[in-house]
């Protein structure tokens, strides 16, 4: 069979069956925007947990007056179990976690608080006395957390172990939530694109079935018949892929960069390079996904 | 060409076979008239030939091959030495004469030249030069079945079948039709055209193979046929029955008389 020949059929089966195959497009297309969606915002939590996992520390705050802790059972934390802490630190056992630690005072805790809640009316009724004392830790791989709060959690003078990614987690999990709806929409309308492909074959090897029957008639081989109806069911799919993988782009560039990456400058966004790398996955899904069930309606529905 | 051994083709368990232990050969560059009335088992046994078919008993052979051991993969090949046509001509409506023919050729994958060399050739075996272009609604019956049988013969097969290939024409276009497998016969080609077009049979002076309900009633080297019979009831009235196997070589006997104007062909 020429791939001329095969062409033209496939140009004939799409023209005579345009509203199905506009259809199939448009239905491949929203499945694939949600599937895409998905994806991004999964690269997007990626991205996040890169760039913010280096900035996080791990905080190590250290016993005011009256806290609770057992550990803080002495009262506010004293000159030599700061020294203990900060021995214990910079010892062999736990250097190797650790990349880099300071100390932030009191007064130096009031001065971030102010500048993180500039804008707050809360700035103005706190005290350095009320903002605890803290070592922060930035440590070689974020993940070891649980060592660091084994060793100094029970030690004396330290109040409390805080991990400030359980913060970024928070955030995190609602980008998940939001992603595990999209991937949901995908996997329905994903659905309907498919079952839309079978019928779309199908009725195309229905208005075609005076053709197959003389091709098959006159020993045109399995393969050459079913053919154009898979590439048929290809195309359609492959412009709905194209479609999604472009309206991706598009948000990208001008929600993403254009909006968003302007108003929070801080935050590492997602742009149309990871559009370019997840669209070719929607295309390769489309064609799969389209040529498979073609491949099974026809078995089903065409006498060969 | 075609050789059946007592094939034997069951439909449905508890209705008669479609074949009931056929056992016949047909020789390379024969013309086979394959007669009987409607259900007697004519598509059967095409269907047999072109392995649409798998008979449920004997071995049907074409071109050599056990057809019932061919695997389905090789199904497109036995066809490629088959043509077929048909009494509805089944033309691509949207296609003109010239791409029609060309069809059969592009789907077995022949190179644009062998076609645009090899079509007009066909059309001039069975009389379209010229009407290349013609959509097949600008066409005669007798012309639709001309590009059909073009068609058919596209690809040089050795057996051409015929499935009433004259039922939808007059008898005078249908002349025109049985000189062009005459023609394509004459070629070479086995011809096995079932028919029930008496007038055809009767003038061709070709072999027939006369199937009823599923058997071989005869097979003559040079045959004729009689579908059905104008008889005089005793009470004079005439009314036109379907000819049995009880009425070659005998007269009609009892309440009934054969009409005084058979043809002389029909009686002894």
């Amino acid at each position: 069979m020429r791939f001329g020949f095969v062409l033209s059929e496939v140009g004939y089966g799409l023209r005579r069956n345009l509203s199905m195959v506009v259809s199939v497009i448009l239905v491949t297309f929203v499945s694939l925007t949600f599937v895409g969606a998905a994806a991004l915002l999964q690269m997007q939590i990626t991205q996040m947990k890169g760039y913010w996992y280096d900035k996080v520390q791990v905080a190590i705050f250290l016993c005011g007056e009256d806290y609770g802790q057992t550990t803080c059972a002495d009262g506010s934390i004293t000159d030599p179990q700061r020294t203990d802490i900060q021995a214990m630190l910079e010892s062999a056992a736990v250097k190797p976690y650790v990349a880099d630690f300071e100390y932030e005072s009191k007064a130096q805790a009031l001065i971030h608080f102010r500048e993180q809640f500039e804008n707050s009316a809360i700035v103005d009724t706190v005290t350095a006395d009320q903002l605890p004392e803290s070592f922060r830790v930035s440590l070689v791989d974020p993940e070891k957390y649980d060592v660091i709060n084994e060793l100094f959690s029970s030690m004396k003078g330290v109040d409390v172990v805080i991990d400030q990614r359980d913060l970024l987690e928070k955030i995190f999990s609602i980008i998940n939530i939001a992603s595990v709806v999209a991937i949901g929409i995908a996997a329905v309308m994903i659905v309907c694109a498919v079952l839309l492909v079978g019928t779309t074959i199908r009725l195309s090897a229905f208005t075609r079935r005076r053709e197959t029957g003389i091709m098959r008639l006159v020993g045109a081989s399995k393969a050459s018949i079913q053919l154009p109806f898979v590439v048929e069911g290809i195309i359609a799919g492959l412009l709905g892929a194209l479609l999604a993988s472009g309206v991706l782009w598009g948000l990208a560039r001008f929600f993403i960069d254009g909006k968003l990456a302007k108003e929070y400058p801080d935050t590492a966004f997602i742009s149309t390079g990871e559009v370019l790398m997840v669209a070719p996955w929607l295309i390769l899904l489309s064609v799969v996904l389209a040529g498979v069930s073609s491949i099974v309606t026809l078995r089903r529905y065409l006498k060969v | 060409m075609i050789r059946f051994e007592n094939v034997t083709m069951v439909y449905d368990q508890k209705s008669r076979p479609g074949l009931d232990d056929i056992s016949i050969e047909i020789d390379r560059g024969d013309f086979a008239f394959l007669v009987g009335p409607s259900g007697s088992g004519k598509s059967t046994f095409l269907g047999l030939v072109l392995r649409e078919l798998v008979a449920t008993g004997g071995a049907v052979h074409v071109a050599g091959q056990n057809v019932a051991r061919i695997p389905s993969w090789r199904v497109p090949k036995l066809r490629r030495g088959i043509g077929v046509v048909f009494q509805d001509f089944r033309l691509l409506e949207q296609k003109n004469v010239f791409d029609n023919v060309a069809f059969a050729m592009q789907v077995i994958g022949e190179s644009r030249s062998a076609i645009r060399e090899h079509v007009p050739e066909v059309l001039k075996m069975v009389g379209l030069e010229g009407k290349e272009k013609r959509k097949p609604h600008e066409l005669s019956g007798g012309e639709k079945q001309r590009v059909a049988i073009a068609r058919a013969i596209a690809n040089r097969p050795a057996i051409l079948l015929a499935d009433e290939p004259t039922g939808n024409l007059d008898p005078a276009t249908s002349v025109g039709i049985m000189n062009v497998l005459d023609r394509i016969n004459q070629n070479g080609t086995t011809v096995l055209m079932a028919t029930h077009d008496d007038g055809i049979v009767n003038s061709m002076r070709r072999r027939v193979i006369e199937l009823s309900e599923g058997k071989i009633l005869r097979d003559e080297k040079v045959g004729e046929y009689t579908s059905m019979i104008p008889v005089i009831n005793q009470d004079g009235t005439r009314e036109l029955r379907v000819a049995g196997p009880g009425d070659r070589g005998k007269a009609a006997s009892g309440s009934q008389a054969f009409a005084p104007f058979d043809t002389e062909d029909d009686m002894p």
